[in-house]
């Protein structure tokens, strides 16, 4: 966003061709310094019993590509015949991404109805949801035949991660509120109206995220490294300071205020993350009490906070007080997000010069947790991480209930440190780790993350990824508060639907709005 | 049909472990075809040929034995994916200009990628040659083939010779982002890759499916 402010990106909306039904196809154009880029949408009449927001669905209200340029007629007849198909079609490198998404039904016809009354939607009503639709996965990166991360990364615009995925996304809100509109002009001519323009920025896109994505960050160890290690520094840095000025201290108390707000719109029906809710909202307003003391007009305020913070507060409460944090000071961190990039094929190769001694310290320093567990008890081992042969999507199974073993995937990293581990401690041979590796070959992929893992500090996660008390949404979490996600509806502890950019100014708004101050809900805006 | 390099490199990573190879020499096979079809040379289709030789053998057949320069195979054929890892472990253990030899090995040019990687490490040249071919790559990871390029397709060769050189050779950047794999090739990767992919049942999507 802040980049499409700078650069003065402009944007257009060359083609919108949608029936009575809802059917048809539209293109958005995002026109930057030097590219073009399209978001090519299809919509489509889905019967609600084919509404589904598994990855196992085969159909949805809308697809969408972007695509790299402007598509002319044939581009767009192309595409048409393979994007609505998502993972059983073929696009190609003129794309950058494939996605879909589906209706919020109640919320959809709902606004529909109230503009096409002439009405405008309820605030309450709006925010009880917050979205029209939700998209249920976003693709990139070659994926389906799409343009490789190769062909885009030296661009300015998407060298940072996910950058190209995000504007989709992004594109996507501007797309679902011009068709609600439209749909409601269809509906009733003489009386529609379309949404106030501070009503309309209350609507986010929806997305809904399953088990997919919590493999994603064991596999790409450099990236999730560059990710935390970004977010470390930027506290560290805000730990350090020795003051905070009146008015850095007041942004804090308003960021607080509005973060309690936005709290107060996440829903759980999952008894565990409602309990972690109910615990988050109370720290909030506990740390709203122990600021009355005048905690930050004291020396060291952030450190003081913070440290108060590991003490009194849940782990919910910790992880949004360190976000709060850092949003006075965007001068100090923002930089920052310039290294949250990776290539992970730096780091890919093995050194096998290292010795075995070294690798074995090197493993106790890592894995020092995981060389303490008791492997052989069945609920250490009791997920199995698996790939299903329906859509090749990564599934979490049981072991001891279901056959999957032959099936497993590399991502008991702690398990799989543990056997080199023992491994190691009975070798009779050479003093390399390629003497070792020679031998012992499976050994390779945990050889590989231990040396990535001694040098970029959080590359690995230092928990038992198999255990029966795993957690898988705390990885999609991790992993989508990194997208901007800032509200999170737990579904389950596999499954989870957030709300992205609300709040946003539409990209016809981004000339005349604020681009950086929209995350957390404002106040009293709007009753 | 064309391919996302990523759509090579996954397909190729899974298809190499569904054959019974190990994950980390999987990833690695994975990053080669990859290398090798970003070069326009058949690395998948060459991949799909070596797995199907692979077949109903277990890897420990396949591991290298290493002596002073010399890697040969345990039993009748070194495999170029356990001696290109086994090559990279030990290439800071040469000095420059050593021959380094791979007796009896299928598909050589599987090699390639693995001395692409040992160019950039050293940031030497490297070059690999057997019969009436050699392989040069700089240490950016350009390459040019020079001698009878027909033999790059060799499903076997009793002895390939590699080493780095201080010499620098005119290469042609060449780097293409998506390329057809054959179908033959690719169907057979994916035959190999299905082998790691559990059937669904109803329990599995209504417990584990995202």
């Amino acid at each position: 966003m802040r980049r499409l402010k700078r650069d003065n990106w402009t944007f257009s909306r060359p083609k919108f061709d949608i029936n009575a039904k809802g059917v048809g196809v539209a293109v958005y154009s995002a026109h930057g310094p030097e590219h073009t880029y399209s978001l090519v949408c299809f919509a489509h009449d889905l019967p609600k019993e084919d509404r589904s927001d598994r990855v196992i669905a085969h159909a949805w209200d809308a697809t969408f590509t972007l695509f790299d340029g402007v598509p002319n007629g044939e581009d767009i007849e192309r595409l048409s015949q393979n994007v609505p198909k998502q993972e059983a079609g073929r696009i190609s490198s003129n794309e950058i991404s494939l996605s879909r998404a589906n209706r919020s039904v109640r919320m959809f016809d709902y606004v529909v109805s109230c503009l096409a009354g002439g009405e405008q939607p309820d605030p309450e009503k709006i925010r009880s949801i917050g979205y029209l639709m939700r998209t249920t996965a976003v693709y990139g990166s070659g994926k389906f035949g799409a343009a490789d991360r190769e062909v885009i990364c030296s661009r300015p615009e998407f060298n940072g991660p996910f950058q190209a995925e995000m504007l989709s996304v992004y594109l996507t809100r501007a797309f679902i509120l011009d068709l609600v509109e439209h749909l409601a002009f269809k509906t009733a001519p003489e009386t529609a109206v379309v949404i106030d323009p501070a009503i309309r920025r209350l609507f986010g896109v929806g997305n809904s995220t399953g088990l997919g994505m919590a493999p994603f960050i064991v596999n790409h160890p450099v990236l999730f490294n560059n990710w935390i290690a970004a977010r470390e520094e930027a506290l560290t840095r805000i730990r350090s300071l020795f003051t905070a000025t009146l008015q850095e201290q007041s942004a804090f108390l308003d960021i607080l205020a509005r973060a309690r707000l936005n709290v107060e719109g996440w829903r759980s029906e999952h008894p565990l993350q409602q309990k972690k809710l109910a615990l988050l909202k109370t720290d909030l307003k506990d740390l709203e009490d122990y600021l009355e003391i005048d905690v930050l007009a004291q020396e060291r305020p952030w450190n003081q906070l913070y440290n108060w913070a590991e003490e009194n507060l849940s782990t919910e409460g910790q992880e949004q007080l360190v976000s709060l944090m850092l949003e006075p000071y965007g001068a100090l961190v923002d930089d920052l997000s310039d290294h949250m990039g990776a290539t992970e094929d730096k780091h890919f190769y093995i050194d096998g010069s290292k010795t075995l001694l070294a690798t074995q310290s090197i493993l106790e320093d890592i894995y020092d947790w995981a060389l303490k567990t008791e492997w052989s008890a069945p609920d250490t081992v009791a997920r199995i991480w698996y790939v299903s042969a329906e859509k090749l999507e990564p599934r979490l199974g049981e072991r001891f209930d279901e056959p999957l073993e032959p099936y497993e995937q590399p991502l008991a990293t702690g398990r799989d440190a543990a056997l080199m581990y023992q491994d190691i401690l009975t070798w009779n041979g050479g003093p390399l780790l390629a003497d070792f590796l020679l031998e012992h070959p499976e050994h390779r992929h945990i050889a590989r993350r231990a040396q990535i893992a001694a040098e970029l500090p959080y590359a690995e996660i230092r928990d038992n990824t198999i255990s029966s008390t795993l957690l898988p949404i705390d990885m999609l979490r991790c992993k989508l508060s990194f997208f901007g996600a800032t509200h999170f509806d737990p579904r389950s502890d596999r499954w989870v639907r957030i709300n992205m950019f609300q709040n946003a100014p539409f990209p016809h708004e981004l000339k005349d709005h604020e681009e950086d101050d929209w995350t957390y809900p404002i106040l009293n805006e709007l009753k | 049909m064309p391919y996302s390099l990523n759509e090579i490199e996954a397909m190729c990573k899974r298809a190499t472990r569904g054959a019974g190879l190990p994950w980390g020499i999987a990833e690695e096979a994975g990053k080669a075809s990859r290398w090798l079809a970003s070069h326009n040379l058949p690395g998948p289709e060459m991949l799909s040929k070596l797995l199907a030789l692979h077949q109903g053998t277990v890897y420990q057949d396949f591991t290298p034995v290493f002596e002073g320069t010399e890697f040969r195979p345990t039993s009748d054929t070194l495999c170029p994916l356990m001696a290109g890892a086994a090559l990279i472990d030990r290439i800071s253990e040469f000095p420059d200009g050593q021959h380094i030899e791979f007796k009896s090995i299928a598909y050589p040019i599987l090699l390639a990628p693995y001395a692409a990687f040992c160019a950039r490490k050293i940031g030497l040249q490297f070059e690999l040659s057997w019969a009436g071919v050699r392989v040069i790559i700089s240490p950016e990871g350009h390459l040019k083939i020079e001698g009878n390029t027909a033999l790059i397709t060799s499903p076997h060769s009793t002895s390939v010779v590699g080493r780095s050189s201080s010499t620098n050779t005119d290469f042609l950047p060449q780097k293409i982002s998506s390329r057809d794999v054959d179908t033959e090739g690719w169907n057979s990767l994916a035959g190999f890759s299905s082998r790691m992919y559990a059937p669904a049942t109803e329990a599995s999507r209504k417990l584990g499916a995202g």
